[in-house]
């Protein structure tokens, strides 16, 4: 959001009324708050002038006027001063040509062609090089008028925005890296996660096979054993390939997230799930879900991996507290702003507020077994969600896991169905 | 006339369980399985077990846990962690607290049986 005004200089008097807001919507900043009510007085309007000519110039716009009929063009002496000329110089067209980067000339042809034929309002950007080669990028808007020999005049302003466009192109940079990364990081997150869980029923299908292979060159044979080791094989060649179907389902970008799901109901059945867990650790266990809890939208199964996940985490955390309660809080509640929010408080070992950026990491843990993908999955979960996952520490010892989704909306379902 | 050598396997995957004993009597030894290191050390089986076969990851007590708690209690028995998680840096850590061999599931026989055939020549 930018501010040009116009005027020139020759004319001050007879242009005031042209002091104008070009940017829509927005209001009037650098003193320029109203249109003076007396046209006539000339002096407070100078120092309007001054101030706003001022504020331009830190701000770095220039304005000007360019007459299509006569190809008479005013400067600012902003605008002077960013093109680099002479402020005695008589600016043309021409003059204009011999500062645009010639990579940027036929935009210039472009944009005059287009000026001349149409008419109306235009903006663009191009490039200057300057007679040090450094480059300039400009921003420019115009705005097509009458004057009052019924020509048209183009009244505009340039900005130079080359901190901007450097700071945006640095940012851009950044941010594919960033992607890259992300990327890079949610595959090497999801490889591990795979290599582990189809470890295991790999482990059992060898293991069984061994056994089976022996068996079966025993004299004589034990066919009855190998049998059940077959049996075993087939089962974990089963779960492995459910491991596989579990992750494609929790990784795939279809996933139904658009399922009525009672938070409530979803956490009591991940509390009977980990009960055993929970109580084998030692851990105290406090629910608090509440009474008028609006259905969320989403997926039942992934929610409840994640509340799994923060449940465990937070036992894991509390797993090594002997001089205190290793006290757990899972709570449900309504969000101010129409979500609602399920928070899981422990009372272990916490985490250091300098790390709370690295929690979300893969393959960030404090958990000396702990692969670091479960807070990181859990994450991108909820932000499918269209929610936000978080930690905060507690004011006492042990840390709060809470996410927020939005609630159920009825259309949502429709729109599906 | 000779006993056979008892191995203890600690860990909390029910595959594990069911097959890794039938392979060690396959083997020639005698076999014991537990959920959990804390049902292995409530067991009347410490004191006879001549080989731990010990998962690295498991809820409660994890088997680092108990490979401290049995140098604590003075209970010299040769351990061979077993872990679906190939970890690079855990693996020199068990083998420098004093465990005979590390070996990320699934492993080959051979291997596992190289390893006993080490933790039973320490002992």
């Amino acid at each position: 959001m930018w501010v040009g005004i116009y005027w020139t200089k020759v004319s001050v008097g007879r242009r005031y009324q042209s002091m104008m807001d070009i940017s829509p919507g927005h209001g009037h900043p650098h003193g320029v708050q109203d249109y003076p009510e007396n046209p006539y007085d000339v002096p407070d309007i100078l120092e309007r002038l001054k101030r706003a000519e001022e504020a331009l110039r830190l701000s770095r716009i220039g304005s000007f006027t360019w007459n299509l009929a006569t190809d008479e063009i005013t400067w600012s002496e902003q605008l002077y001063r960013i093109f680099e000329f002479d402020p005695q110089q008589t600016v043309t067209l021409e003059l204009i040509g011999t500062r645009v980067h010639p990579e940027d000339i036929p935009l210039l042809h472009d944009m005059i062609e287009r000026a001349r034929s149409a008419a109306t309002d235009f903006q663009y950007e191009h490039r200057l090089l300057m007679p040090d080669h450094s480059i300039k990028y400009l921003h420019l808007i115009a705005h097509a008028t009458q004057n009052g020999n019924g020509e048209v005049e183009y009244i505009g302003a340039v900005q130079d925005v080359t901190n901007r466009r450097l700071s945006e192109e640095a940012l851009g940079k950044a941010r594919s890296e960033l992607a890259h990364v992300a990327r890079v990081m949610s595959l090497g997150a999801l490889t591990a996660s795979i290599a582990h869980e189809v470890n295991q029923p790999l482990s059992g299908i060898i293991t069984n096979a061994s056994t089976c292979m022996r068996m079966l060159e025993a004299d004589p044979p034990n066919v009855d054993g190998a049998r059940e080791t077959v049996r075993r094989t087939i089962r974990d060649g089963h779960r492995a390939a459910d491991v596989i179907t579990h992750l494609r389902a929790l990784f795939s970008s279809k996933g139904a997230t658009t399922d009525r799901v009672d938070l409530n109901d979803a956490t009591r059945e991940v509390i009977a799930l980990s009960l055993s867990e929970l109580q084998g650790n030692r851990v105290i266990l406090r629910v608090e879900l509440a009474n008028d809890l609006p259905p969320v939208t989403g997926d039942r199964v992934q929610l409840q991996q994640v509340i799994l996940n923060l449940l465990r985490n937070a036992s894991d955390a509390m797993s090594s507290v002997d001089d205190r309660p290793r006290q757990l809080l899972i709570r449900t509640r309504q969000d101010g702003d129409g979500g609602v929010r399920l928070s899981v408080q422990d009372t272990g070992k916490g985490f250091e507020p300098e790390n709370i950026n690295k929690l979300f990491n893969a393959f960030y843990t404090t958990k000396s077994d702990g692969m670091g993908i479960g807070l990181s999955v859990s994450r991108s979960i909820i932000e499918k969600h269209n929610g936000s996952l978080w930690a905060t520490a507690n004011d006492g010892p042990g840390a709060t896991f809470s996410f927020s989704i939005p609630r159920f909306v009825e259309a949502a379902a429709a729109r599906r169905g | 006339m000779e006993t056979r050598p008892l191995i203890s396997v600690v860990d909390d995957d029910e595959s594990v369980r069911e097959s890794l004993p039938d392979l060690l009597k396959e083997f020639g030894f005698n076999a014991q399985a537990f959920s959990s290191a804390e049902d292995f050390l409530k067991s009347d089986w410490v004191g006879q077990t001549n080989c731990l076969i010990l998962d690295v990851a498991m809820p409660g007590m994890t088997g680092p846990d108990l490979q401290l708690e049995l140098a604590n209690r003075r209970q010299e028995i040769p351990i061979v962690f077993i872990t679906a998680q190939r970890d690079e840096h855990v693996r020199p850590r068990l083998l420098a607290q004093g465990a005979v061999e590390c070996l990320y599931k699934p492993f080959t026989e051979t291997d596992l049986l190289d390893a006993l055939n080490t933790a039973l020549r320490v002992s």
